[in-house]
């Protein structure tokens, strides 16, 4: 068992977000099964009460789960030193079977609480509550996703043996394994590349033609061609090391922490595309998240560019 | 223009202060709720500025259904339609009488000519202009009561809503504060006084008076 500080924050904080979660869904469930918007009864009038709390209470814990997540790879970074073998976060997560889905699980709970957060922001600000009911439902079904991403989380820490050797990043992310991971970092620079800008020239055409479930399925697409590509290619240059693939050792010093730029950017300007074709914005909230995502998405594309540039501007040659 | 269907007000400690009350009341009428403390007079002026929910029932101004409204939502709508005179006042006493009755128009963000316009209609409405820049703690009463006024009249609200105005005058200063209702009404409010106070029950400009005990209309 691994108890560090930031582990003990993290799990005080889930103690915390268990206790109020659960009180939440108790109350969603409430709702959800008696909620009658026309009517004027006892009950209702309860239930308009309990629906603004219960609302309030979920908002503030997913709006802390946002943030979070940098501080569980800053914790996965931290603890990688006391590990044997381990040079970064991704040798923390060799370290634990429960690692791997722990992280995929994160990164679909935060696409998700940050949509449930866009839908109540939309429901609170219609005097008619559109989406009570919707939003009531879906935290119903994202209380177990929550739940489980803490009992995988409280797992991980608990079996990590700091005593037995994990690998490092350049062994997880090689190359030369007969792996789909390997396949995948191998696939050709150019294809990738022209996946890569193609879909963000695509994102930006199809936005001029407010279509917005296209749109929206462009972002979904752009997440995961953005992080092959930067694990498989910009990563290299921004290592200056053509072997070394890790998409963890971004999040260190050594590379002035631009990862968290890099994967902060990504998500925010992915999110505001994906949303979009989810909820039905007026015509002005959806243009302006058009644009909230293209900037940002255009930050991230104009960031890992920045690199092979300056590399070959310095060198002469790519690597 | 305010309705109440079927409204009921129960307090946390099982007190009944509304017991399925129904009125409807016109635009432009002065109403005057009449009854003993305690008899739920407050709460009516409450539901009906969203201050509070009922327990059941419905309460609608302007074919709006005022008791269904969220929070934010009731603060909009008191904000933009309802103007308010406390039996305390409740001025800020370290503001000048001015900054007082400019309150409500703080979070409207107005353009200072408009602020301008409006309070200077306010301060000659209310015959206030020469104590504009007064601190309120340095003024009567009276003056203060009209400060209160002034302050509950610069929105323009449509309904106007006084609870116990007249319990701290003497009889000189409530024949003065029924005089300003009488402008009130003259610019189209609606106005709704919950008192004891015999002064308002026959008054010519009064349109109805409308009896409470126990939670219930008489």
């Amino acid at each position: 068992m691994l108890l560090n500080p930031e582990i003990l924050t993290l799990y005080i904080l889930n103690i915390l977000f268990v206790l109020f979660s659960s009180i939440a869904f108790i109350m969603s469930l409430k709702i959800v099964r008696k909620w009658d918007a026309n009517a004027t009864t006892k009950l209702q009038y309860s239930l308009e009460k309990q629906s603004y709390l219960t609302a309030t209470i979920i908002k503030y814990i997913f709006y802390i789960k946002l943030p979070l997540f940098l501080f569980f790879i800053f914790t996965l970074d931290k603890i990688s030193f006391v590990l044997p073998g381990a040079m970064c976060g991704a040798g923390v997560v060799n370290a634990s079977e429960y690692a791997t889905p722990l992280l995929f699980l994160k990164i679909i709970n935060l696409y998700l609480f940050a949509y449930w957060i866009t839908l109540d922001k939309e429901d609170m600000q219609d005097e008619s509550q559109p989406y009570l009911k919707q939003k009531f439902q879906l935290f119903l079904l994202f209380y177990f996703l929550f739940v489980v991403e803490i009992i995988l989380e409280t797992l991980m820490f608990l079996n990590i043996d700091i005593t037995s050797v994990v690998d490092c990043c350049g062994a997880i992310f090689s190359t030369n394994d007969d792996t789909y991971l390997s396949l995948v970092l191998s696939m050709p620079h150019s294809l990738l590349l022209t996946l890569f800008y193609g879909n963000f020239i695509l994102m930006y055409i199809v936005s001029k033609l407010t279509q917005a479930k296209l749109f929206s399925f462009l972002n979904l697409t752009f997440i995961f061609i953005a992080l092959i590509s930067l694990v498989a290619f910009f990563g290299t240059y921004i290592y200056e090391l053509p072997s070394h693939h890790c998409p963890f050792c971004l999040l260190q010093q050594d590379y002035s922490y631009v990862g968290y730029l890099l994967y902060g950017v990504l998500f925010v300007g992915t999110f505001e595309g994906l949303v979009i074709g989810f909820i039905p914005f007026k015509e002005d909230e959806l243009q302006k998240r058009e644009r909230v995502s293209l900037v940002f998405s255009f930050v991230y594309v104009l960031v890992v560019t920045a690199y092979p540039l300056s590399y070959f501007i310095k060198n002469g040659v790519w690597l | 223009m305010i309705e109440f269907r079927d409204v009921e007000k129960h307090y946390d400690n099982n007190v009944i202060a509304l017991d399925k009350i129904n009125f409807t009341l016109k635009e432009g009428e002065v109403v005057v709720l009449k009854g003993v403390s305690g008899s739920g007079k407050s709460s009516i002026l409450s539901l009906i500025a969203g201050l509070s929910k009922p327990t059941s029932g419905e309460v609608i101004v302007d074919k709006k259904h005022i008791s269904k409204l969220a929070d934010h939502f009731a603060c909009t709508y008191r904000r933009e339609n309802i103007g308010f005179v406390f039996q305390k006042y409740n001025l800020i006493p370290t503001l000048s009488v001015k900054d007082n009755i400019l309150l409500p128009l703080v979070p409207v963000n107005l353009k200072r000519s408009e602020l301008e316009s409006r309070l200077s209609e306010q301060l000659t409405l209310f015959n206030i202009e020469e104590k504009k820049d007064t601190l309120v703690k340095n003024l009567s009463g009276g003056e203060q009561q009209r400060v209160a006024i002034a302050r509950a009249n610069i929105n323009a609200p449509k309904i106007i809503l006084a609870d116990e105005p007249t319990a701290n005058l003497d009889e000189k200063l409530s024949l003065e504060f029924i005089e300003m209702i009488k402008k009130m009404k003259s610019q189209k409010r609606t106005i709704v006084i919950a008192t004891h106070d015999p002064l308002f029950f026959n008054l010519d400009f009064v349109d109805r008076v409308l009896n409470i005990e126990n939670g219930k209309l008489l």
